[in-house]
């Protein structure tokens, strides 16, 4: 999987390209980690995400917890599938799709 | 007369015998794919058809000719088959139109201008007229293959031998050389494929062989080998390609190595996007879930997973043979978010033998 990071003032987007599972998810947590101090808007760009595990979705779920203390978070242009995954984990009532 | 008449061929080596005795008849025109498990005389039937490797006994008549024979002039009968190797054989300082040109100069005695011009008709043909110019080092290993071809249709055979032609090949570059193969069968060419893409045997080919401890175990139509095969062994190799196997125990077991396999083995049976995401998700989320945590609390225990796919989209099957452990891994409490994934994507059969679950994918 390969993070694209674009950072300006306080926004961050991070543009997942390709397999966000169990061997890449703590790639995505790591970034997460290091760079979400002082983000007030912090963006999942997903068009490129090919496919999302329960480990993936595990990472998400902590960087929403994060922004709900220090800003927001979205997370957009999500695939058919990919949104089908964040309906049936109930995902889809905790962030904010757009 | 048949173009290809095979009788009681037999090759020994010191240590193996890898056909003990073949007979076989080729219509002309027929596209015969031959399967099998490895090391059961597949390639060694090719090799010994264009004589590249010296029957022990038997005759082998191609067109007429008896290459057995230690008077039959082999450079002629050779020049009527095209063979297409594993490894393709092109040379290294040579650009793909020079590969192609080489044996039409060398063997036929055509003309620089002329072999030039049925080069690039080849690669033409073969969808690689643009990278004529390029050496075999700046190619894919499928463009590299399908310089093979060419250079082996220059030569206008009457027959093309196909010794295991995709088999070193990425799996996401078999596609374009199963494809061009598929071309050809339309062309009216006979052509003997050895292969293991099934898939490849069962759309292009009139007859299929399945050969097995050094003999044509059965024959059919590709519909009778695939879906009605007569011999235990046929079914066994039949059945057993269209599945993926994973060891897991303490000490091995590796994510990164069992995804790639599911991933692999998807793309194999040419599973679409959806249908391969879904095996993915489910084998992450079962091995995630219950599998690994299953073999860590049970130290030098082991459990096999096994991922089945049936032929045309048909159903998807994971079982798992736990039978070793002293505990049910599918006991234990997961999270909610692992068991929505599998509930909406699996379901357990649970009419099966103790110690083992199977799961359809839905």
């Amino acid at each position: 999987m390969q993070i694209n990071r674009t950072k300006k003032d306080n926004a961050l987007t991070l543009a997942l390209v390709g397999r966000l599972d169990t061997t890449t998810a703590p790639e995505l947590e790591a970034v997460v980690k290091a760079e979400l101090d002082g983000v007030q808007n912090l963006t999942f760009d997903l068009s490129d995400l090919e496919y999302i595990s329960s480990a993936g979705l595990r990472v998400l779920l902590s960087a929403q917890k994060k922004m709900n203390q220090q800003g927001q978070m979205t997370v957009t242009n999500c695939s058919e599938e990919i949104l089908e995954i964040f309906e049936i984990t109930g995902f889809s009532d905790i962030l904010n799709i757009q | 007369m048949s173009l290809i008449e095979i009788k009681n061929l037999r090759k020994e080596y010191s240590d193996a015998v890898p056909l003990q005795d073949v007979n076989l008849n080729v219509e002309e025109g027929e596209i015969i794919s031959i399967i099998g498990p490895s090391g059961t005389g597949k390639s060694t039937l090719l090799r010994c058809i264009n004589r590249l490797e010296t029957p022990t006994s038997g005759s082998i008549q191609v067109d007429g000719a008896n290459v057995c024979d230690a008077g039959t002039d082999l450079a002629s009968v050779r020049r009527k088959m095209g063979m297409v190797f594993q490894s393709f054989n092109l040379f290294g300082h040579k650009t793909a139109v020079e590969n192609v040109m080489m044996p039409q100069q060398d063997l036929l005695g055509t003309s620089a201008k002329d072999a030039y011009a049925e080069a690039m008709e080849q690669l033409r043909r073969v969808g690689l007229e643009s990278k004529a110019r390029k050496f075999p080092h700046e190619l894919s290993g499928g463009q590299k293959q399908r310089v093979a071809i060419a250079r082996a249709l220059a030569m206008h055979p009457k027959i093309m031998l196909f010794d295991e032609p995709t088999s070193a090949l990425d799996p996401t570059m078999v596609s374009e050389v199963t494809s061009v193969i598929r071309d050809l069968a339309g062309t009216g060419l006979t052509m003997l494929i050895v292969t293991h893409e099934m898939r490849l045997a069962r759309d292009v080919s009139t007859r299929v062989l399945f050969m097995s401890d050094g003999g044509i175990c059965e024959e059919g139509t590709p519909d009778a080998i695939f879906h009605h095969p007569e011999s235990e062994k046929t079914r066994e190799f039949v059945f057993r390609i269209r599945s993926f196997t994973y060891s897991f125990t303490n000490e091995e077991h590796d994510l990164y190595e069992l995804l790639a396999g599911v991933e692999s083995f998807c793309t194999r049976q040419m599973l679409g996007g959806k249908a391969a995401n879904k095996c993915r998700l489910v084998t992450e989320e079962l091995a995630v879930s219950y599998l690994v945590p299953a073999v860590e609390r049970e130290k030098g225990k082991s459990l096999s997973f096994c991922l089945r796919a049936a032929e045309e989209g048909g159903e998807i099957t994971i079982e798992i043979d736990h039978s070793a452990l002293l505990q049910d891994p599918f006991s234990a409490n997961i999270n909610a978010v692992s068991q929505a994934l599998l509930k909406r994507n699996v379901q357990r059969i649970h009419d099966t033998p103790q110690g083992i679950a199977k799961f359809q994918l839905l």
